[in-house]
């Protein structure tokens, strides 16, 4: 069947008059074909689903109850499994047209809008023609605006031409006050904009508020620019100052250029000022030119960075050099990435001179600041010591013959102990640190090993003569790259490198070159008694005479003496830069005083050996050679009354009714033997060796630098003092103990001194009791004389022997409590078969 | 091979009633030989939006040759 027999088969069903008038079914078939080769609908995308969707809901608009709905979605699956039509999609198209169009006329939707009005003749396909533009024109002529316009120019008020305003806002950006619109110049702090208004122009408030905003760039970049010739002005600027400035500098050159470029947009004003070409020139403005808001975009970013700068400048006011560094560090850390960059780019800037200073202090020990404005800092009044330093000490130094004999002079020692104080005193304190100064990110630990790096190479230099070893490094350093704040991580490898080599170089230097070791040694061989012989025979050699008068002996005979005992002792093969520095003197002493007391070893250092052995340490080694040199000499005594008590005793003596007085004499004797025998060791062997052993220990590990080196020294020698002193950490009672330990020593020797005595009386005793035996015998040798007074002569010995053993007693019991475990091992020691205990218990239990 | 022509005849029958009912759901009111027709039309090709006008077309015509039905010649 063709489309044109089923059309007439159509309009034969359809339109019944036709069966009767073939006219007019010509006709209308004729008409059909027209419409069906028209292109209605034709746009439509074949699309089920939104057709579907479309007919659902005109389904549920017709009948809201549903059943239509599911209805048709229930028939809407079935078809689509039918396999026979091929064109679902145009049927359900043809169903839905016809029926939204019969079913309400009014509501069809625009599917076929133009077939409504029917001009069977013309079917159009074109859409409605409405002029809306014609319309929007007729209401714009009658906005608010418009009538606001009109009032305006009625009252005679005009708004003021936007160029006008553009000239005065541009000028405003400079900080110039311009002819409509002007800084107040009353209050400076307060800052106000001023409008000039006079009868014939009015500025309208959003403009204002417009001019306001942009004047406050105007208004920082006064203040910017203010404190840039301020400073320029200003005498001794620092370098981190000055190069901020320059930053700041260059960013206003920046914002100049900004404004030139602004100003060159500016419209020219209007020539002829009738209402039309102002009219036509605004246009032309609001198109091309620049323009208040136009403005405002272009400085927004520049308002940021004003702003910034502004508060740079605030804050520079009060800081000064590393602190600035500090205060434009602080507003790095911004999560917005524009204020990130702008004070990362001005930290670069204002960082260099500060790296610059870093390098040289870094990299050759020199401190060039010249503004103080570097976290380590010169102090002033040691200023001069650098130069005038070096030179006393190559005098020293450079002739050892001059003052390095055994027999210097008492001015060379005062002029020495000088220099002593220099050196360490020129370690510890020409360079300071300065934490307020020390940028953020270089941390402070890094700050330290930074200060103590440059303090090590200036002390190489300058102190340790190592000038060309550090001049070498600065040339290799050099060519390792410079440092900058965008390389924190290069920077610190440099630093861990510096501080390394430096301190390396240092402790190879003071070991190495200036035999820090050997001197160590020497100090404690000499003056530590650690040279056993050369101890006994400086004692042999020196007891008989400092038994007398202090103010009998001469230095000259005690130096003597000293070289005697060295030349006779293992001491002879010491090397001589050690011997030389070997003296002996008298301290200051008073009336009644002997030998003992004031008689001392020295040891003199000199720079730059001094800063580790420093006068401090100094006095320390001498009390404790003072304190060591005691129990050498009671131990002599000792070892010499027991020779007499036990040997002579026996074969010289003949009284056998004083054989248990002699008896209890040699136990007391042992008694004291054991304690000094004791200390003796306890000091030697668990104090001094084992604190040697611990510095010895560290020097060979060689780390840190040397003020790691200097406490290393000085906890050895503390060590040594408390436990050789027994001082107890109590506030206000350290030396208890250490007076208790001298009392008994001097008990000692008052004990040994009473048991002389009562030898002679029984060596006399026995003599005359010899001569009776003669005289009975019939021999005349001589009348001795009986002195018959024994209780006398025994009584001190006795006494003697009882104070000892109670205050050696207390004296246990209050180590056993020490805080210190080697001391309380040493009341191990001293009371080893629980000795003065028991009979502490003894002494309890008997009343 | 005239059990498959069954078969098809058949399955066309149900695609026609199917169509027919949404038809009348949609109160298109298309008779079945008018339905036949068209679905046969727009099978061969014909736009189906045009089809629906023609048959809105013909209805008017007939109403108007019928006498004035002011349903469908109003506005």
């Amino acid at each position: 069947m063709s489309p044109l027999s089923s059309l007439e088969s159509l309009v034969l069903s359809l339109v019944s008059p036709t069966r009767n008038d073939e006219h007019l079914k010509d006709e209308l078939v004729l008409h059909c074909q027209d419409i069906l080769n028209s292109h209605i609908g034709q746009n439509h995308d074949p699309d089920l689903v939104h057709l579907a969707d479309s007919v659902k809901r005109q389904l549920l608009h017709s009948s809201p109850s549903g059943s239509a709905y599911l209805k048709f979605t229930n028939l809407l699956s079935r078809l689509l499994d039918q396999p026979v039509l091929s064109r679902k999609h145009a049927s359900i198209l043809f169903l839905y047209s016809l029926a939204s169009s019969s079913a309400s006329q009014a509501s069809a939707p625009s599917l076929l809008p133009s077939l409504v009005p029917p001009p069977p003749s013309q079917p159009t396909t074109s859409s409605t023609t409405v002029d809306p533009p014609v319309d929007a024109r007729c209401a714009k002529s009658r906005t608010k605006a418009d009538i606001l316009r009109e009032y305006r120019t009625k009252t005679g008020r005009a708004i003021i031409p936007e160029h006008l305003l553009l000239r005065d806002t541009l000028y405003l950006l400079q900080g110039i006050s311009g002819k409509y619109v002007r800084f107040s110049l009353q209050d400076d702090f307060e800052n106000k904009l001023v409008f000039v208004e006079d009868s014939k122009y009015m500025i309208s408030e959003p403009v204002k508020t417009l001019i306001h905003r942009l004047s406050e760039v105007g208004y920082l970049y006064t203040r910017v620019e203010t404190f840039i010739r301020e400073r320029e002005g200003a005498p001794a600027v620092g370098m981190i100052e000055q190069s901020l400035c320059h930053h700041l500098q260059v960013q206003l050159t920046e914002y100049y250029r900004l404004i030139a470029v602004l100003e060159s947009q500016m419209p020219a004003p209007p020539k002829h000022p009738t209402d039309e070409s102002e009219e036509n020139l605004s246009i032309r403005q609001e198109e091309t030119g620049l323009t208040l808001r136009r403005l405002d975009v272009w400085i927004n970013d520049w308002r940021l960075r004003m702003r910034m700068m502004s508060v740079c400048v605030e804050g520079a006011r009060d800081a000064h050099g590393g602190a600035l560094v500090n205060l434009i560090h602080s507003y790095t850390n911004n999560g917005d990435p524009f204020v990130r960059k702008f004070t990362d780019q001005l930290l670069e800037e204002v960082s260099k001179p500060f790296f610059a200073t870093l390098h040289k202090w870094l990299f050759s020990g020199e401190l060039y600041d010249p503004f103080n404005e570097f976290f380590v800092a010169m102090d002033p009044s040691l200023k001069h010591v650098q130069y005038t330093h070096p030179s006393s000490l190559s005098g020293g130094f450079g002739q050892p013959t001059g003052d390095g004999g055994l027999g210097s002079l008492l001015m060379d020692n005062e002029d020495a102990s000088d220099k002593m104080e220099n050196g360490l005193q020129l370690w510890q304190s020409k360079y300071q640190f300065q934490e307020d100064m020390l940028p953020m990110f270089v941390g402070e630990a890094f700050g330290r090993k930074i200060l103590s790096t440059g303090k090590s190479l200036n002390f190489i230099r300058y102190s340790c003569h190592d000038s060309d070893w550090v001049a070498t490094r600065e040339k290799m350093s050099d060519s390792g790259g410079t440092l900058k704040y965008s390389d924190i991580n290069g920077l610190e490898r440099s630093i861990d490198t510096a501080y390394q080599v430096a301190s390396g170089r240092l402790f190879e230097v003071f070991i190495d070159k200036f035999k820090l070791l050997d001197h160590l040694k020497a100090l404690q061989n000499y003056l530590l008694l650690g040279h056993g012989d050369f101890a006994d025979q400086l004692m042999e050699a020196l007891g008989p005479s400092l038994t007398r008068q202090a103010n009998t002996l001469f230095r000259h005979n005690l130096t003597a003496t000293l070289e005697t005992a060295i030349r006779s002792s293992n001491a002879q093969n010491d090397p001589a830069h050690v011997l030389r520095r070997l003296d002996s003197r008298m301290l200051e002493y008073t009336h009644g005083e002997i030998g003992w007391d004031v008689f001392t070893l020295e040891y003199k250092v000199d720079a730059p050996i001094d800063t580790v052995i420093d006068p401090d340490s100094m006095i320390k080694y001498l009390k404790l050679f003072s304190h060591l040199w005691q129990m050498k000499r009671i131990e002599g005594a000792m070892g010499q009354g027991w020779m007499r008590v036990a040997g002579d005793t026996r074969s010289f003596l003949r009284v056998p009714d004083l054989e248990f007085q002699w008896h209890q004499i040699r136990i007391v004797n042992a008694e004291m033997i054991h304690f000094i025998r004791q200390m003796q060791a306890y000091c030697h062997l668990e104090v001094i060796e084992c604190s040697w052993k611990m510095l010895v220990e560290f020097l060979n590990k060689k780390e840190g630098d040397l003020d790691t080196m200097i406490n290393a020294h000085r906890a050895y020698l503390d060590r040594m003092v408390k436990k050789v002193l027994l001082l107890s950490p109590k506030a206000g009672r350290e030396e208890n103990l250490l007076i208790q330990v001298r009392e008994l020593f001097s008990i000692i020797l008052q004990f040994r001194e009473a048991s002389d005595n009562f030898y002679n009386y029984c060596l006399s005793e026995s003599v005359w009791r010899d001569k009776e035996l003669d005289n009975e015998r019939g021999v005349y040798t001589g009348r001795g004389t009986t002195s018959g007074e024994l209780p006398t002569q025994l009584n001190p010995v006795k006494e003697y022997g009882a104070q000892f053993s109670e205050k050696a007693q207390a004296l246990v019991h209050q180590l056993q409590v020490h805080p210190d475990l080697d001391c309380r091992f040493l009341a191990v020691r001293l009371s080893f078969s629980e000795y003065y205990r028991t009979k502490k218990d003894l002494g309890t239990h008997k009343p | 091979m005239s059990s498959r022509e069954a078969e098809r005849v058949n399955s066309a029958q149900q695609t026609l009633d199917i169509l027919q009912e949404i038809s009348q759901l949609l109160n298109t009111r298309l008779d079945r030989e008018t339905l036949t027709t068209c679905v046969r039309m727009i099978e061969s090709g014909v736009n189906p939006e045009a089809l629906a006008a023609v048959i809105l077309e013909l209805r008017r015509e007939s109403s108007a040759l019928n006498g004035q039905d002011p349903t469908f010649v109003s506005r």
